[in-house]
């Protein structure tokens, strides 16, 4: 309840309450359409409602863009945090609502193919509620927002990983993802109940000086205390990014899971989770305890891109490998949260990365879908010769491959390039040249994939077809793909701009 | 008078009690129970760090409201998704669920 | 410090019943007999929010956790009762998980008692603690944006739940 009145000038109360939450009130009203409409529609024509969910989630994207953009400067919401405290608006939290919505309506689009996830207007029910909770995670500035914001993404997710009742894998990637996830979640709670115990207050932005003062007493039992909580939260959000050694669900989720719920929770669920680690860790730690958290993510950094690529490489189903390089996608990712305490520059790379595997992870998996529903399996000679029987999907995964791998001029590239400068920037040139050795190992296990779709010969032949919901979600992805990668300049600026706004709030 | 520190012991007993369940028990409704014993040993924390230091602001009471929320949600899913794997299985000791092989 | 009054006697009473039934909990073969304990354990707390001068939360313990969750997970263990004389409780790292549950518990020990030591409460709990909280879920200055996610996500569970547990 931090200074609510100041600075609300001109702008009327209705607005101050619903411009932040604009994304969110819009995703409440698209879940009790999407609910009503599942009764109306006819059990064999219910895609309509998963092109609804995805229509909807676009427009609410474009809406909270406009918004976004005419309100964020706003000295009232550059000043304050807003609804009690609760969250923030800002760019930060607009550029990951963004790809939070649009990987939740792709992942909608490409579910309109599978069987038993098409025509269940619950499973678009449910992944609306998830993306709720992502959006609030990406805006949150209070512990209890953060709490409840994470754990309505989760338990939501845990239901989408074991939707298919029917199916044992399913089933058991449900039940695996949910005891993990609790497990991790009651630690990660405990480390809450310690920094709210070391500071009385549940604000974010008001934990980070009486954890100062904490730490400059200079008590051993202060200083272990705040190492403690930091270990207990960091267990937390490595199990939401799958950073190693939090990583053992990965592999078993994303292979048993439906596929959309992979691309789903490979995507949106990460970048969320980024979200939340940026602001959390950009925010409550004090400038002395910068040595402790910037060190533990640094290894983190280190191990979990290491044994995700070299994990991968022994890999013959490919959710199995896709999983394994998400999980070294996070360590990529995570030198850049270790350079935003040096460096602005940082948390834009993060943003910049995380858009842009999005777009090149939905993509994969959009792939993946296809060809398991025409061929019947993941595996990877399931993609043999896949260029002789669909190019248009032979191409749109060499690319997705490639922009993974970091190649120009696609994405991937830039977002590496911003990630490793970041690194330089802020002084960890060492962890900048490990991730980019990471990078040359990773090319191979993407190249070998590559080989087998446009080299080896396709056990049987004729030609694959697939939907138009498939195809449009491979056209969007492709696109962005390589306008990121070729004018990268305004997509950077953006990041630049969220980064910025991260820290323009004084508390 | 009992101060802070002995609601604390509890708590953290109760945590490290509900932690080795998880970590010990093969049953997946065991875990379940065990992460149960989590959470409350949590919220006991919440509620005596309210009480003891912060008992005027609503924070640290809220929090523990919120978690009780989360709590019945998780339990109701778990559950769930127990009740599927058995359909599914038969059995819910599968050696997979085994957190620390993981 | 611990003096002997009647609120320090039913604090050990209670702290005895939470962490008795919680070791009952992870130790116990039978499962009907664990989610018993686990009510044991519920209760206890709920005594200690009393205590603590909560009386709304030991309610909500005793409607929400000792009500609701324990008798799911006795209907989900009745449902699932082929398991029930399962031989083997634990897998075999138990010795591990009781190395590195105890090396925890007296981590955290030692912290919250050099940390907190003998505190005693700030301040009296204001009388109108609950109509305060009442309010605080209604207006935007307080939680209403938490409340109204907690009501989602209790949706989203109640319909994921019912998808995923029906038998079709």
């Amino acid at each position: 309840m931090t200074g609510f009145e100041a600075a609300a000038g001109d702008l009327p109360l209705v607005l101050q309450i619903v411009i932040p939450i604009v994304a969110e009130i819009g995703l409440l009203i698209l879940l009790l359409v999407v609910l009503t409409m599942d009764l109306f529609t006819r059990s064999t024509r219910r895609e309509a409602v998963g092109f609804v969910a995805a229509v909807g989630m676009l427009i609410i994207m474009g809406l909270n863009l406009v918004i976004s953009f005419a309100w964020v400067n706003h000295p009232f919401f550059v000043e304050n945090t807003v609804l009690g405290g609760m969250i923030r608006f800002d760019m930060l939290a607009t550029i990951f609502r963004t790809m939070i919505l649009l990987a939740a309506a792709l992942a909608c689009l490409i579910a309109t193919d599978v069987e038993g996830l098409g025509r269940a207007g619950e499973f678009y029910a449910v992944t609306i509620a998830a993306t709720l909770g992502m959006c609030l995670m990406s805006a949150s500035a209070d512990l209890v927002m953060l709490f409840l914001s994470l754990e309505t993404a989760s338990i939501s997710l845990y239901i989408l990983a074991g939707f298919l009742r029917n199916s044992e894998t399913s089933s058991e990637a449900g039940i695996k993802y949910y005891l993990f996830g609790a497990f991790t979640s009651g630690l990660f709670l405990y480390g809450l109940s310690l920094i709210f115990g070391f500071t009385g207050t549940t604000n974010i932005y008001a934990i980070a000086e009486p954890l100062a003062a904490l730490l400059d007493e200079g008590a051993t039992s202060g200083v272990l205390g705040v190492v403690a909580a930091l270990l207990l939260i960091l267990v937390g959000f490595g199990f939401k990014i799958s950073a190693v050694p939090f990583h053992f669900w990965t592999p078993d989720v994303y292979e048993g899971a439906p596929t959309p719920v992979t691309a789903f929770i490979s995507t949106a669920s990460k970048a969320a989770s980024f979200a939340l680690l940026v602001r959390v860790f950009d925010v409550i730690w004090p400038d002395a305890a910068a040595v402790y958290w910037t060190g533990l993510l640094a290894a983190l950094a280190v191990i979990t891109m290491t044994l995700g690529n070299v994990l991968a490489l022994v890999q013959s189903n490919v959710k199995r490998l896709l999983a394994y390089s998400s999980i070294a996608q996070a360590g990529y990712t995570l030198i850049g949260v270790v350079a935003l305490n040096q460096s602005t520059f940082g948390v834009a790379a993060v943003a910049f990365y995380m858009f842009m595997y999005v777009l090149t992870n939905i993509a994969a998996f959009t792939v993946v879908i296809v060809v398991a529903n025409q061929i019947g399996g993941d595996d990877s000679q399931d993609f043999a010769g896949l260029h002789r029987r669909a190019p248009g999907l032979a191409l749109a995964m060499t690319l997705a491959l490639l922009s993974l791998s970091g190649v120009p001029p696609l994405a991937g590239f830039f977002g590496k390039f911003f990630l490793f400068s970041a690194a330089v920037d802020a002084g960890y040139v060492w962890l900048a040249v490990i991730g980019v050795l990471n990078s040359i190992v990773a090319l191979y296990y993407y190249l070998v994939l590559i080989k087998v779709m446009w080299v080896d010969q396709a056990v049987e032949e004729g030609p694959l077809s697939f939907s138009t919901a498939s195809s449009l979600v491979l056209w969007v992805t492709g696109a962005g793909m390589i306008i990121m990668g070729t004018v990268a300049g305004p997509w950077l600026g953006w990041a630049i701009t969220a980064a910025e706004n991260l820290t323009a709030m004084v508390p | 008078m009992v101060t802070l520190e002995f609601y604390l012991i509890v708590a953290a007993i109760l945590f490290s009690i509900g932690v080795y369940g998880v970590l010990a028990r093969r049953n997946a409704v065991a875990i379940l129970m065990s992460v149960e014993l989590m959470l409350n040993a949590v919220n006991l924390n919440l509620v005596a760090f309210w009480r003891f230091l912060a008992p005027t602001e609503l924070n640290g009471f809220v929090f523990a409201v919120f978690v009780f929320a989360v709590a019945a949600a998780e339990a109701a899913v778990g559950l769930a998704l127990i009740i599927s794997i058995y359909r599914n299985r038969q059995t819910v000791l599968a050696e997979q669920i085994n957190m620390l092989k993981w | 410090m611990l003096t002997f009054s009647p609120v320090s006697v039913s604090f050990f009473i209670m702290a005895l019943f939470t962490i008795g039934g919680g070791l009952g909990v992870v130790t116990t073969r039978n499962l009907v007999h664990a989610a018993l304990f686990l009510v044991l354990s519920l209760f206890g707390i709920a005594g200690l929010y009393v205590l603590l001068e909560a009386p709304y939360l030991a309610v909500i313990q005793v409607l929400v956790y000792v009500g609701a969750i324990s008798i799911l997970i006795t209907i989900t263990v009745m449902v699932t009762r082929r398991l029930m004389g399962i031989e083997e409780t634990y897998n075999r790292q138990w010795p591990i998980a009781a190395i590195i549950s105890g090396l925890l518990g007296a981590g955290l020990i030692a912290l919250v008692v050099a940390q907190f030591g003998a505190l005693t409460p700030v301040a009296d709990v204001p009388v109108d603690n609950i109509e305060q909280l009442g309010r605080a879920f209604v207006t935007h200055q307080g939680f209403l944006l938490p409340f109204e996610v907690a009501s989602v996500l209790l949706l989203a569970a109640m319909i994921g739940s019912i998808v995923i547990s029906r038998d079709v």
